[in-house]
């Protein structure tokens, strides 16, 4: 009874002459809106993302049903045009957890609005509380995108991520915005506990849900830059007050559906330029990009509108707080701070100024936090309490640190990034097969020896990389190498940082040694070791204890078997030339058990020239049967 | 069989070794009281392993807690006031006490301009002189370190603290 009595009373609280003059109203707006075509509006598109089918027609990208009035709305955007006018006019929901639509979609009837040049007082008044907090939550007045750098250690990050943050805009007690305070707005897969592989086949497949989300800025930091040690680039853009208003009001609307999340295309950055492009008709971000986006892509889209960017602004991960602190004390402070990171109570250096002592202590701080930053989110034992007897010691020195300056790396952020997908053709000669013609495809992203702007050096990752020959002189085509996914993690050893360098690979490999007659092998390769980098980062030295796992049917393998594994050592050695001029050569020895032959080793060098949007690669390789040599020409999109 | 058996066990630990660092994390159950703290709302009252990989993609951070529409947190608001206060005092507590061992930082700043205070620049010396008091052992609740935080800068007019009440 109640339920049928919320709705009466509320049609109720209009007279019934002003009620149908309402109705009347609606229907003159409704074929205006008809005869001008505003169902064909770009924004109108936009609001709904919609999207031209290829059969013809339009389907919007959003996949919960609460998101459209008319039951056609999905592929109709007149028909939810219509249904949205009329739902303006509309008596409150029968039920209680839906809004009303006023409510639920304000970029819709702002845009509604200012095109059929609604008349607000002759809508229906309706409170809508929820959506009035929100708007005092967020108290928009800029937008910022958020893009947190790679993160190779979780494949979901691996390609880094990017978010909206709502800017207030408000100052902090120092004169400095009080961004931590502001308002982010996420996009991400909503996922289930599955195991991995479920989970990057349902992620591909778009078995998830993606959902919008806001949360304060300071969960993200938090998040990224001390939890994970991850940078963060944030680009400040340059919005009118009304595009802003738009972008709040259409992230409410966002808020009530949701879409299949696709890891590959509809990710986190392709919804958020949608959202941004919905609120702003005059920027043209996602025919920006390809079919398969990535953040640093998304990134790029942005500056693809001139202007668009006002500003670019670098947040420093812990790890590179540390650094920073660590490269301004001597080598026996370093000592202290080393001592005092593993126990709090360590001595300090005699006749230590004040200042000096604070600056070692909040280096240890720093080192703390990288070395244990999970183990204290997750409240392991012990690790809380050292940092407490840290933190008291440096509370104890009575100075006020400098607010810390954290210069951008020298390789710049993602803006800067080749584009991911690489076409290589060249030509090359083969001991073994005489000479051909190579042709490289590689869907993304980034490999150690590519243009260096833009990408955390050290970090290669590489998915879908197809090399194909044509031998000219037996007039056949080989696939000699394929790369589903190719990771190098290289972590520089130095005295604070023990990570060891690793790498993984999957995929298959042209067989050149005496284990069967040039054969195409399914391989996976994973090995680590310690790297060392010097002179800037110019010079790169690894070695790596390795494994590999080959197989195919007519491999000589373990047992007689078509399976055999390979240990053993490869040493690599990398030099760069600024941004120009890259350079790797590496040796490697596998001993192969039972298998035949039982020893196999590969010597490789490649070197290459970058000149702007194309590279010139040379690169020689020895294995015990074949020699060859390959120049090449690599295009970036 | 003996050389087989060590190469495939050296290849077994080396895959063990990287899904250990491949972002597997251990939520240790001790988060289940309710908070705005960064593990409370990263694991919720999960209890034993889970992974990052599988809460979410890109955000340790469910729906369920900052839903645009439907969000059931109190922890999404960051607002000027006590209540505003006490919750980025909650989520930010690791850092805000990093900051305060230092006497200046990014949470000091937005604690500052949170509780309305004048100057952050001796809102930070103050915290520093107080590091103790708020944070008298390790095991001190979330709740207990914002409510001593506060009193703190209510206590000393001279910060003039004004959105605290």
């Amino acid at each position: 009874m109640r339920r049928l009595l919320l709705p009466l009373l509320a049609a109720l609280a209009l007279p019934t002459g002003a009620r149908a003059a309402g109705l009347d109203y609606a229907e003159e707006l409704v074929s205006a809106a008809r005869t001008s075509g505003l169902a064909r509006d770009r924004q109108w598109l936009r609001l709904g993302h919609w999207r031209p089918r290829a059969v013809g027609g339009y389907e919007s990208e959003a996949d919960g049903p609460a998101f459209f009035l008319s039951p056609r709305g999905k592929t109709d955007p007149e028909a939810e045009l219509v249904a949205t006018l009329r739902g303006f006019f509309a008596p409150e929901p029968k039920d209680p957890a839906r809004q009303h639509p006023q409510c639920q979609f304000p970029a819709r009837l702002a845009f509604l609005a200012r095109r059929l040049g609604i008349d607000p007082s002759r809508l229906p008044a309706r409170r809508c509380e929820k959506l009035e907090r929100f708007w005092a939550r967020t108290q928009a007045r800029g937008v910022t995108l958020v893009f947190s750098s790679y993160f190779l250690d979780n494949p979901a990050s691996a390609f880094g991520h990017t978010f909206l943050r709502l800017d207030k805009g408000e100052e902090g007690g120092g004169g400095e915005r009080a961004e931590l305070l502001d308002q982010g707005v996420n996009y991400a897969a909503t996922t289930d506990g599955g195991n991995a592989i479920l989970y990057a086949v349902k992620g591909l497949t778009g078995l998830y849900k993606g959902e919008f989300t806001a949360l304060p800025y300071f969960y993200k930091v938090r998040e990224y830059a001390d939890y994970e040690s991850r940078d963060i680039w944030e680009y400040d853009l340059a919005l009118e007050p009304d595009e802003v208003a738009m972008l709040v009001a259409h992230v409410w609307e966002l808020g009530s559906t949701w879409f299949d999340y696709y890891y590959l295309s509809e990710n986190c950055s392709y919804h958020v330029l949608g959202a941004l492009e919905a609120a702003s008709p005059r920027l043209d971000l996602l025919s920006r990009l390809g079919p398969v986006v990535l953040p640093a892509a998304t990134v790029q889209a942005l500056y693809q509108n001139p202007g668009l960017v006002k500003r670019v602004r670098f947040r420093p991960s812990v790890r590179a707080q540390f650094a920073r602190r660590a490269a301004a004390l001597d080598p026996a402070a370093l000592d202290a701070v080393e001592a005092v990171a593993a126990d709090p109570a360590a001595p300090l250096p005699e006749g230590l100024s004040p200042e000096r002592r604070a600056a070692v202590l909040d280096a240890a701080l720093d080192l703390f936090d990288v070395r244990h930053a999970r183990a204290l989110v997750e409240g392991k034992d012990g690790v809380g309490e050292l940092r407490q007897r840290l933190l008291a010691r440096r509370s104890a020195v009575p100075v006020q640190s400098a607010p810390l300056t954290v210069p951008p790396p020298p390789q710049g952020g993602p803006e800067r990034g080749h584009g991911a997908a690489r076409l290589g053709v060249g030509a090359g000669e083969s001991s073994q097969d005489g000479s051909y013609v190579a042709l490289s495809y590689r869907a993304a992203l980034h490999d150690l020896l590519d243009p260096p702007a833009g990408f955390s050096p050290g970090s290669q990752l590489e998915f879908l990389v197809t090399d194909l020959r044509w031998e000219t002189e037996h007039r056949r085509l080989r696939l000699e190498d394929f790369s589903l996914v190719d990771v190098v993690s290289t972590n520089p050893l130095d005295r604070f940082d023990r990570r060891v360098s690793w790498h993984m690979r999957a995929g298959a490999s042209t067989v050149r040694d005496g284990g069967c007659r040039e054969c195409l092998a399914g391989r996976f390769d994973l090995g680590g070791g310690p790297a060392l980098v010097g002179a800037g980062g110019a010079v790169t030295a690894q070695l790596a204890a390795d494994s590999e796992l080959a197989a195919a049917p007519s491999l000589q393998g373990a047992f007689g078997s078509g399976v055999r594994l390979g240990v053993g050592p490869t040493a690599t050695l990398r030099l760069l030339g600024g941004e120009r001029l890259a350079t790797q050569a590496s040796a490697g020895l596998r001993f192969l058990p039972f298998a035949r032959p039982d020893t196999i080793w590969e010597l490789a060098a490649e070197t290459r020239l970058h000149l702007g949007p194309a590279s010139i690669a040379l690169a020689w390789r020895k294995t015990p049967l074949d020699v060859e040599g390959q120049l090449s020409v690599l295009f970036f999109r | 069989m003996r050389k087989m058996m060590v190469a495939l066990a050296v290849l077994a630990m080396a895959g063990s070794a990287s899904a250990a660092d491949g972002g597997g994390i251990k939520g240790s159950g001790s988060y289940g009281t309710a908070g705005c703290g960064l593990g409370s709302m990263a694991f919720g009252n999960q209890k034993g392993a889970i992974q990052i990989l599988a809460a979410t993609t890109n955000g340790l951070f469910g729906t369920q807690t900052f839903g645009i529409t439907s969000g059931t947190s109190n922890c999404g608001e960051s607002v000027v006031g006590l209540s505003g206060t006490k919750t980025f005092i909650e989520a930010n507590r690791d850092a805000l006490a990093k900051d305060m061992s230092r006497g200046s930082g990014e949470t000091i700043a937005a604690l500052s301009h949170l509780a309305g205070c004048a100057d952050s620049k001796a809102v930070g010396a103050k915290l520093q002189q107080s590091f103790q008091a708020v944070f008298p052992e390790q095991s001190i609740s979330d709740e207990a370190v914002s409510a001593n935080v506060i009193s703190t800068l209510k206590t000393d007019k001279s910060l003039s603290c004004g959105a605290l009440g």
